[in-house]
């Protein structure tokens, strides 16, 4: 178990001071595959460092199972990263690679051998093994990265932007290999990605974070379904932002009265507002398309086809654009007509109170 | 790949300049060399058109000038060690100098290292026979160092530091390093230090990243770096003729002797032969053993 609390890192002093973390809480659990999720320049990989121990936080605490590891050099953290551009030594091959950390640790020979062809195996480069790191893909680099990392058997395997220098099939493999990896290694993951979809699809906890700050953590569904703040609900996926006024909030629901002056009810948000204006998100696959009359109305502006689904894209009276998408149905007829005075309508607890 | 393309003819006429030049300034000089040292030395300098052996026999033998008897000389195998051991040991402080400064420059911001480079290279554009003799300035009797530890009360008479091993070598040191710092520098701003946090992530200490990591991938720097200094060092004339005095002659010195003073072209053409002979037979001995630990493990 990772307890990270009060985390704050500032860069350089005076007039160019760069807060880079700021208070950062977190708990992370044991055998967690664990996201920071954010983009580039809000913190995540400054955080990611400071658990490996390149970054030295300015305060706050970190401790790993109990132990404080804010003392203690890289070499002494029982983590190991994966990093971005993979950093295996060009001087040495596949097998030597990694085994590199068990020798450090000097294991005994025999350890070390068994556990490099172990890991050979779980990473399916025993084919390999002989090969300088040169001649080997990025594919196939990444997943001696990988190996060389887990090798030690760490608490905690970091890992830094690990898929984004490979191309889109290939990155679809790894996160489905780095998920089997975790999953057989027992591994606690801390994972650091810009990529919304990679987050969603391979993390049993997400942490947002923008401008040093983590904004909120908590399961994909959750990020996805009930953002906190704007920025959550705008980074991850597509929303359209309402302006409201909040009436009542009763534990994790609310009343609120949209423009049309229609009351709905919203899904309220901890430690946000409980009255007043307020912005309510709501997905656009989350809302459909009705005559008029409906909660809000508009004059539908645009229609997009994708294959899928088609988005509708729809002028309020409020003046902003409000995008529904709707799966499309085989042999289904066009029935609607750019220009043509339409109106959203969306199931109770769907929109989103936000916290900002 | 275009130099494949192009016709033998056309890359044979681009090698003209090239092969001209080093025929000409470096083949031909080294062809008389050769010739000269089986000639008769003149007189007053200069060689005889006649064949004679003399020169490479007293290269390493000498003729007992009364009864004739031949026997082994060491007199110039001694002075060519002293080269060696001066040259070695110039080169191995060299590195243990200029191997952190090396690192140190190219751990620098990036905008900060051209002007610690240049900061390097400053000294090594300058005159020799002016840095040769700032040096021995420092060092003499009455210089720097000596009034310096005398006026702080550390020694009560100056240290003879002048004209001795200890001189030359400091000499040579402080010439060569730039030759020392630059390919290793260039190795190592090269190398992707991301690699250094990999080691230590991989529970590597400090001392064992540098073995492990650093060291074995600036290699090819401290290889070309060791021999920048060593080959000057061993043919070096200015710095041990000012620092070293009369008595402590390098080979340059004492080939310049035979073509000076000593008056015996040959023994001087045959000295600088067997001079090249030793830095041909280090260097491969010195790249064969630098080659062969790329694969530690086997």
């Amino acid at each position: 178990m990772i307890e990270i609390s009060g985390l704050t890192k500032t860069f350089g002093s005076g007039d160019s001071a760069f807060t880079a973390l700021k208070d950062v809480n977190v708990t992370i659990a044991e055998n967690e595959f664990f996201t920071l999720l954010g983009p580039s320049g809000c913190g995540k990989t400054t955080l990611l460092r400071s658990i490996a121990g390149f970054v030295d936080p300015t305060s706050g605490s970190l401790t790993i199972n109990g132990d404080d590891i804010l003392s203690k050099a890289p070499y002494d953290r029982p983590v190991n990263t994966v990093f971005q551009n993979y950093a295996l030594f060009p001087h040495l091959t596949v097998a030597e690679n990694i085994g590199f950390g068990l020798e450090m640790q000097d294991r005994p020979k025999a350890e070390v051998q068994s556990v490099v062809k172990e890991m050979l195996e779980l990473v399916q480069m025993a084919p390999m093994a002989d090969r300088m790191t040169s001649q080997i893909s990025g594919g196939q680099q990444q997943r001696v990265a990988l190996a060389r990392a887990l090798a030690p058997k760490p608490k905690v395997l970091l890992l830094d932007e690990p898929l984004s220098a490979l191309d889109f099939k290939l990155r679809k493999e790894m996160q489905i290999e780095l998920k089997r990896l975790q999953h057989e290694t027992g591994i606690t993951f801390v994972f650091v990605t810009h990529d919304q979809e990679e987050a969603l699809t391979m993390s049993d906890r997400i942490a947002v974070m923008n401008g040093g700050r983590i904004l909120q953590i908590g399961g994909p569904r959750e990020i996805y379904d009930h953002p906190a703040e704007r920025f959550v609900a705008d980074f991850i996926g597509d929303t359209n932002f309402v302006s409201a006024d909040l009436k009542s909030v009763e534990g994790d629901a609310a009343e609120v009265h949209l423009p049309s002056g229609q009351a709905i009810e919203a899904r309220s948000v901890a430690g946000g507002p409980t009255s007043g204006a307020v912005t309510i998100a709501v997905r656009p696959e989350h809302a459909t398309l009705t005559a008029p009359g409906a909660l809000l109305d508009g004059t539908l502006k645009n229609i997009v086809y994708f294959g899928t689904d088609t988005h509708y894209h729809i002028e309020t009276e409020a003046r902003s654009t409000f995008v529904i998408r709707q799966q499309n149905q085989p042999d289904s007829a066009e029935d609607h007509k750019v220009g043509e005075p339409v109106g959203i309508s969306f199931n109770p607890g769907v929109a989103q109170v936000l916290r900002d | 790949m275009s130099n494949e393309t192009q016709s033998p003819h056309r890359r044979w006429l681009l090698l003209t300049p090239a092969l001209t030049i080093l025929t000409i300034a470096a083949a031909g000089p080294l062809l008389i060399v050769l010739v000269f040292s089986f000639l008769t030395p003149g007189d007053y300098g200069g060689v005889i058109w006649k064949f004679s052996a003399d020169a490479w026999f007293n290269v390493f033998a000498e003729r007992d000038f009364f009864d004739e008897t031949v026997s082994f000389s060491d007199a110039h195998l001694s002075i060519f060690w002293r080269s060696v051991r001066l040259s070695l040991l110039t080169t191995i402080v060299a590195f243990l100098v200029g191997f952190p400064t090396a690192y140190f420059i190219a751990t620098r911001r990036e905008n900060r290292r051209n002007m610690w480079m240049l900061l390097i290279m400053v000294p090594f554009w300058t005159n020799l026979l002016i840095r040769t003799f700032a040096v021995m300035e420092i060092i003499r009797n009455e210089g720097v160092l000596n009034s310096v530890l005398i006026g702080l009360g550390l020694i009560d008479e100056p240290i003879q530091l002048l004209f001795t091993d200890f001189a030359v070598t400091l000499g040579m040191f402080y010439v060569y390093l730039p030759l020392m710092v630059l390919p290793i520098y260039a190795s190592m701003e090269r190398m992707d230090f991301s690699l250094v946090e990999a080691a230590y992530d991989l529970y590597a200490s400090r001392w064992r990243v540098l073995r492990k990591v650093i060291l074995p991938i600036v290699k090819p720097g401290v290889v070309a770096g060791s021999i920048l200094v060593f080959i000057p060092s061993l043919g070096a004339y200015v710095t041990p003729r000012v620092l070293g005095g009369g008595k402590n002659l390098m080979m340059g010195n004492l080939i310049e002797l035979q073509f000076g003073q000593g008056r015996n072209w040959p023994l001087g053409a045959a000295l600088s032969i067997t001079l090249l002979a030793v830095v041909m037979v280090a260097l491969v001995f010195y790249v064969r053993s630098a080659g062969s630990e790329e694969t530690p493990h086997g």
